[in-house]
């Protein structure tokens, strides 16, 4: 029995030293807890939130996005200076001579190259293939490359042929620098030739997916396989210390489920810019435990609050403002932004709670292919159906009851207010609207269904968690009530809905989508015909074609308007969704001693703008919005009306 | 027993080809596709393809037999012996990029966290879910042991009522009331260690305690039940006719033999306790094994599913080996 104890104490004690070998992180100035775990640093692969957060603060772009500006204006970065050609298909940049990798080696106009080379390549299967796609020949490459690929695979049969896929690879590459549409003069000259022009080029340059790569770092880890051909890259390249960046960080550590820091890259050109020194990134899954976590110190900013009491934490803010409600109208009035409000109101830890708007809807997709996945004819086929239940939908309850973050109801796709010059249309009523209701019956009526007799049972499909059953379930009562269908619930796991999703194999879905960079097209194209992303199999001639004469307008007010006007087609008119609300953004961070999170509604954040006020490191004088006055009598802040209806 | 060894060793790679050929199946049959992201944008039609062909995903017999190949080190050696490695290490090298590094046993992608080998998961989480479930067992066994002894020694008094009532609760409640119960009061109220941090003794500790609380329950009722069968035996009779004093009447001569049903249950115990908890790693943010049991599973991440399964499958015929062994040893009558 004892000598059973000792061997097990023996083991036990083993263990804890392995563990315990395992140090915590020396403590940072800054620490954050990042929406989730970072899944891939690989920039051109890359396409969750969490993880392009990261990269913006590892890599440099060519040119970046001030988010401290309301029009998000596009500033220099590796590029100190650009030209556009007349007809805007040519882009020439001048990179900077002091642009340097974190390990001292110069940034290159052919690391950008390289770096769109990988994007664009088949195996590295990146969610943002379309965007190399617009250099003038890439696609064909792209296509050529894939070809090449798979008729190797084919005639090697299984049987390795190491020569022959190298060859096929250095073609590859050949044909890259002889067809694709980027060029490199010199080391310091890029130019970049478009297949059309696309007044949006520089706002997709500063998205993540754009961010060049250290080359050396990764051909170390690319294997050609011998015999698919297929370019195998070793991930080890994303990992310390392979990992080379140009950013104002570099990484410094990143253990699996652990932790992630970053520390300033010695060799970043404008290190004067950065007030931090080191930031920490713990791993942090239970929603929970990161509020206790801020709550007892440990983080600075906490990027996604999702227990089930913030809605609680949120009103309790309110009625701090409304404690002060004199001084918040004043402060309001003056147009600052409302972190910039926070800082002038009396500290108080119910402050710490942060609701800003998202660059983002939640909508219910209609599935409007002109069957069934059933082979059943689809009633939704018919848009005065889709227009019918559009209108019969309480948003408002939704938000205030269910989603409880003072969450605007949404009439359109695009948040309106978020890009700047586009004026959004309006989009139809809803219900309880005694006229939407009216409006709805009748539509539902003229196409055949009065009072809706002889519609097929409606399905709504959605995923478990994250609170979308609770909507379905308001949504199925609307309908039932206001347009007498009877509705269902199919609740899925998240991977099996978006099967679903993609083989079209439901009726209504929820959904929602993320704007990734500053124009309206970053939503309205999932509308497109054939658009990978069109879940809807929505097709509309006419709004393809308005997207079409947008693509070709040189005039930048004018595309506006013809983005609108395809934006109230679809809102309006043909109605592939319904839009039910915006996101909002729920942060956790102390604004009196916290700054350069900014609030504004792109909700994209610059971690080396983040500075922690009093700690006589760097600038010390909070980064705000410009004041922009607010023109309509402010709304006074709600008051708590006790316990939520839930 | 050395030849009973050496036979369970033996059996060991069968039974794991058979626990990977229905947990693949299984795997296949799930609805849902590993490339869908949960949320976001598609990848292009052409980029899955891709993925497909590179993965096998299209393709159950491929599957099958090149994961097979992989994790088992059979490719590793094919390509060391027919030369095909040094073959495609030296076109690398004449096409000027250095050889491709070589994994022996390799398990494979996960599709969940792009930048992570299934191997690099396992290895980062298997420590950390073996010492707190090591150390929860330890716990499990103290607690469970001396209160199953004490209970045992006053049937009905209140100390057994007690020791009753402490193992329902801690078999009926759930670890995530238990855990966050042990959190809030610990490290948040007392300031007794750290919130979502993993490194120090405390941050072992808690988790440990809470994961070991059903352990130690069962533990309890298995003691007491074997001490009172025990009591009542005709050795102890002699024991206490000798003059045995009662303490040692207990624990030298009854918990000897009252301990053999718990050593029993000790095997599938500590090993679904070292393959880590989902709800305790969960709330005390600890980064082991257990989540990737069910978020693997969530997110149709084949590779990674298949291997926690086979870790965790490993584990269970080593520890009740083990058990078995020990077994032997404490109770010459098993043959």
């Amino acid at each position: 029995m004892l000598r059973l104890a000792a061997t097990l104490a023996l083991l036990l004690a083993a263990l804890a030293i392995g563990v315990l070998a395992d140090r915590p992180l020396p403590p940072a100035d800054f620490t954050l807890i990042n929406r989730g775990d970072v899944t891939t640093l690989d920039v051109q692969r890359m396409s969750w939130m969490q993880d392009l957060r990261i990269a913006a603060a590892l890599w440099e772009p060519l040119v970046r996005n001030d988010v401290f500006s309301h029009e998000y204006r596009k500033v220099p970065a590796v590029a100190e200076s650009w030209s556009v050609s007349p007809d805007g298909r040519t882009y020439t940049f001048r990179l900077r001579a002091d642009a340097r990798w974190s390990n001292g080696q110069p940034v290159r106009s052919s690391d950008f190259r390289y770096a769109w080379r990988r994007g664009l390549l088949p195996e590295t299967a990146g969610d943002y293939t379309n965007f190399y796609g617009l250099f003038s020949g890439a696609a064909e490459w792209a296509r050529w490359r894939s070809e090449a690929q798979q008729q190797f695979a084919r005639q090697s049969a299984g049987r390795p042929r190491p020569r022959e896929a190298e060859a096929l690879w250095r073609e590859t590459l050949d044909r890259y620098e002889r067809d694709v549409g980027v060029r490199c003069p010199d080391d310091r000259t890029l130019m970049v030739e478009l297949e059309r022009p696309v007044p949006y080029f520089l706002e997709i340059l500063a998205f993540e997916a754009m961010l060049p790569v250290y080359p050396p770092a990764i051909d170390a880890c690319t294997v050609i396989d011998p015999v698919t051909a297929m370019a195998r890259v070793d991930t080890a390249w994303t990992k310390p210390p392979n990992l080379v960046t140009n950013g104002p960080f570099m990484l410094t550590s990143w253990r699996f489920k652990r932790d992630m820091r970053l520390e300033r890259n010695p060799f970043y050109w404008n290190a004067a810019a950065i007030s931090v020194d080191a930031i920490n990134i713990p791993s942090v899954s239970d929603p929970n435990a990161s509020v206790l976590a801020f709550q007892t110190g440990a983080v600075d900013w906490v990027s996604d609050v999702t227990p089930d009491y913030r809605g609680d934490m949120v009103r309790a803010k309110r009625q701090y403002q409304a404690e002060h409600a004199e001084l918040y109208r004043t402060l309001l009035r003056q147009g600052l932004d409302p972190v910039a409000i926070d800082r002038r109101m009396p500290p108080d830890p119910r402050q710490n709670i942060h609701v800003f708007p998202a660059f983002g809807t939640y909508f219910y997709n209609f599935n409007c292919a002109p069957n069934l996945a059933d082979g059943r004819p689809n009633p939704f086929a018919d848009r005065r159906v889709r227009r019918a239940f559009a209108l019969a939908v309480n948003k408002q309850v939704v938000a205030d009851t269910i989603r409880r973050l003072e969450e605007p109801v949404a009439r359109t796709l695009i948040p309106p207010g978020s890009l700047d010059g586009y004026a959004s249309p309006d989009g139809l009523p809803c219900a309880p609207d005694p006229a939407a209701i009216d409006q709805a019956r009748r539509l539902l009526a003229e196409a055949g269904y009065p009072d809706g007799r002889g519609f097929i049972t409606v399905e709504i499909l959605f995923n478990k968690d994250g609170g979308h059953d609770l909507i379905a379930q308001s949504i199925k009562k609307d309908w039932e009530r206001n347009l007498g269908v009877s509705v269902v619930l199919q609740q899925k796991e998240i991977k099996v809905f978006r099967a679903d999703l993609k083989q079209r194999n439901y009726m209504i879905s929820r959904a929602g989508w993320f704007g990734d960079f500053g124009d309206p097209t970053t939503f309205l194209e999932i509308n497109r015909t054939g658009d990978g992303n069109n879940d809807r199999a929505f097709s509309s001639p006419e709004f393809d074609a308005l997207l079409a004469a947008a693509e070709i307008e040189p005039d930048a007010a004018a595309r506006s308007r013809i983005l609108a006007q395809a934006e109230r087609l679809l809102v309006e008119v043909e109605v592939p969704f319904i839009p039910i609300h915006h996101y909002n953004q729920v942060y956790l961070f102390n604004p009196h001693r916290l700054s350069g999170i900014s609030p504004h509604p792109r909700q994209k954040q610059s971690l080396f703008r983040a500075d922690i006020l009093g700690d006589g490191k760097g600038a010390d004088t909070p980064l705000e919005l410009p004041l922009r006055p607010v023109l309509p009598a402010p709304p006074a802040p709600a008051v708590p009306t006790g316990s939520a209806n839930r | 027993m050395i030849a009973m060894i050496v036979r369970r060793l033996a059996l060991l790679p069968v039974i794991l080809l058979v626990v990977y050929t229905v947990t693949l199946t299984l795997v296949w049959l799930v609805p849902g596709d590993p490339l869908e992201k949960s949320e976001g944008r598609r990848p292009p039609a052409e980029v899955v393809a891709a993925m497909q062909r590179q993965y096998n995903l299209d393709s159950f017999p491929a599957f099958y037999g090149s994961y097979l190949a992989n994790a088992t080190g059979w490719s590793w050696l094919r390509d060391t012996i027919t030369g095909d490695a040094r073959l495609q290490a030296e076109a690398a090298v004449a096409a000027g990029r250095t050889p491709p590094a070589r994994r022996v046993f390799d398990l494979g992608p996960s599709f969940q966290y792009d930048d992570r080998r299934v191997n690099e998961i396992i290895a980062s989480g298997l420590p950390v879910s073996i010492t707190i479930g090591a150390a929860a067992i330890v716990i499990a066994l103290v607690i469970g042991l001396a209160s199953g002894v004490i209970a045992a020694a006053r049937p009905g008094s209140w100390i057994d009522l007690a020791s009753l009532t402490v193992s329902l609760v801690g078999i009926s409640l759930p670890s995530f009331v238990i855990g966050t119960a042990v959190l809030l009061v610990f490290p948040v109220a007392l300031g007794w260690g750290r919130v979502a941090a993993w490194g120090g003794l405390t941050d072992v500790l808690w988790p440990a305690l809470t994961l070991s609380l059903p352990y130690a329950a069962y533990i309890a009722r298995l003691t007491r039940m074997g001490m009172l069968e025990v009591l009542s035996s005709d050795y102890i009779r002699t024991a206490r006719a000798k003059g045995a004093g009662e303490a040692r009447v207990l624990l030298r001569h009854a918990l000897k033999n009252a301990f053999l049903p718990v050593l029993s249950y000790l095997g599938p115990a500590a090993a679904g306790a070292m393959t880590g908890s989902f709800v305790v790693e969960k709330v005390f943010n600890v980064p082991g094994l257990g989540q990737h049991f069910v978020n693997a599973v969530l997110n149709a991440d084949r590779f990674l599913i298949i291997g926690v399964v086979l870790v965790y499958a490993t584990l269970l015929i080593l520890f009740n080996l083990a058990v078995d062994v020990l077994y032997r040893w404490a109770d010459p009558r098993i043959e």
